[in-house]
């Protein structure tokens, strides 16, 4: 492994230009491939492949046909982490634990514009750092903006800190949006969770996917109560604002 | 509202960005509803041991217009196994096939398996959160031969770039 960054950094002819290389972490197996492409006649032109076969590394020089193609074979070289508990929600929605600097180049990924953390306290300075760098509005959704210090991290959120945050998800100039807090389990849960009764969801699959998230201890009954009771005309939806597949589920 | 819409076992979206690729457990006729409001599918590929669908399912899946792909899979230990799982990564890798399902009985192992190698080939995710995931739908019970193969699993499947989505990551 020791190899990687010499080898990160081909001296490619100048004649590949332009072209894509599928990566592995295999070793010392840089070559050229030229993989027969569409074309029909080309189809047994590659009888110079034959001894690269267990080479996992071809760069294709587009052909006149247009079409390149790219193997698939290993894992990228850079792994991406993502946070604890991480899962798509819907289209451009995810849901997650706090993230931590190991996770920066996964969320890199994910192009957020919004994160919607649900605590009182803030989330670690590097959080904070991260999303000034990466203009990423951070939004605070207190889980009791009364309670001051008496506030405890196991309460749960309040109906207004899930109206709250649930106006930003309703919104489609927040996207992509990533809503989290400590672990990614209850208080994320309840935001989902109330999300779901807005999409018609019925409520036993609101909890299988709540309890999913809850580890080892299962599920909160005070959450699940509060997803039950919770009443989705609450939330104010412009459905011209709406994202595409909230529409859909208002629709059906 | 009333609550209509009941989702398939197991049911979560796995890459919810310009393209849509679900996983689940078994579709059930109470299931299609959802599935027909809310999915859109065009794709439907099924990991598992029946080889038979019920006449019901089939009906549903034509009048929907969605395509079916059966990849017979008892577990990790078959023999040929990566064959299907090169099929099944082939499918994933073609952007005309979205939106598109992934469901074996339960939505547990065998998708599990399959999302897991999807998250480590097509886009780099760490072993360790590959496990926590797989952990999430399996409800707690690791399968230590699941997690082995997808460790050691190593595709060689030629695609097309222009038809490759874009949570792809090739570097």
């Amino acid at each position: 492994m020791a190899a990687q960054t010499e080898r990160n950094s081909p001296k490619l002819p100048e004649v590949l230009e332009d072209i894509i290389v599928a990566n592995d972490q295999s070793e010392n197996n840089k070559r050229i491939g030229h993989i027969p492409t569409n074309s029909g006649s080309d189809t047994d032109g590659n009888d110079e492949e034959d001894d690269d076969e267990e080479d996992h590394i071809y760069i294709n020089e587009e052909t006149e046909s247009g079409r390149e193609k790219i193997l698939i074979s290993h894992a990228p070289q850079e792994r991406i982490v993502p946070p604890l508990n991480f899962c798509p929600v819907e289209r451009y929605l995810y849901r997650s634990g706090q993230p931590s600097p190991v996770n920066f180049p996964f969320l890199l990924n994910l192009n957020l514009k919004t994160i919607i953390w649900l605590a009182n306290e803030e989330p670690q300075d590097t959080l904070l750092e991260f999303c000034d760098t990466y203009n990423i509005s951070l939004q605070f959704a207190a889980i009791n903006p009364d309670g001051g210090e008496d506030d405890n991290p196991w309460d749960g959120l309040t109906e207004h800190s899930i109206i709250n945050a649930l106006q930003t998800i309703v919104d489609k100039k927040n996207y992509p949006l990533l809503v989290c807090c400590g672990m990614g389990r209850h208080r994320t849960g309840t935001v989902i969770g109330c999300l779901r009764r807005i999409m018609g969801w019925n409520l036993a699959s609101v909890s299988e996917e709540y309890r999913r998230f809850t580890g080892s201890r299962g599920g909160r009954i005070l959450v699940e109560l509060l997803i039950e009771a919770f009443d989705t005309k609450m939330v104010q939806i412009a459905r011209d604002d709406a994202p595409a597949w909230l529409v859909t589920a208002l629709n059906g | 509202m009333a609550s209509k819409y009941i989702p398939p076992l197991n049911f979560s979206p796995v890459i919810s960005t310009e393209v849509s690729l679900y996983r689940s457990g078994y579709p059930m006729p109470i299931n299609y509803s959802f599935i027909q409001d809310q999915l859109h599918l065009k794709t439907v590929v099924y990991v598992g041991d029946k080889s038979d669908i019920s006449e019901e399912y089939s009906n549903f899946l034509q009048s929907q217009d969605i395509q079916f792909l059966y990849i017979p899979m008892d577990s990790c230990r078959d023999s040929g196994i990566n064959k299907g799982i090169d099929t099944v990564l082939q499918t994933v890798l073609d952007v005309d096939n979205y939106p598109m399902l992934i469901h074996s009985n339960k939505g547990k192992h065998r998708v599990g398996i399959i999302v897991g190698i999807i998250r480590k080939i097509l886009q780099g995710w760490s072993i360790a959160s590959i496990y926590q995931e797989y952990g999430l739908f399996s409800g707690g019970l690791k399968d230590e031969a699941d997690l082995e193969f997808i460790t050691m699993f190593v595709s060689h499947l030629e695609v097309f770039k222009d038809k490759m989505p874009e949570f792809v990551r090739i570097q």
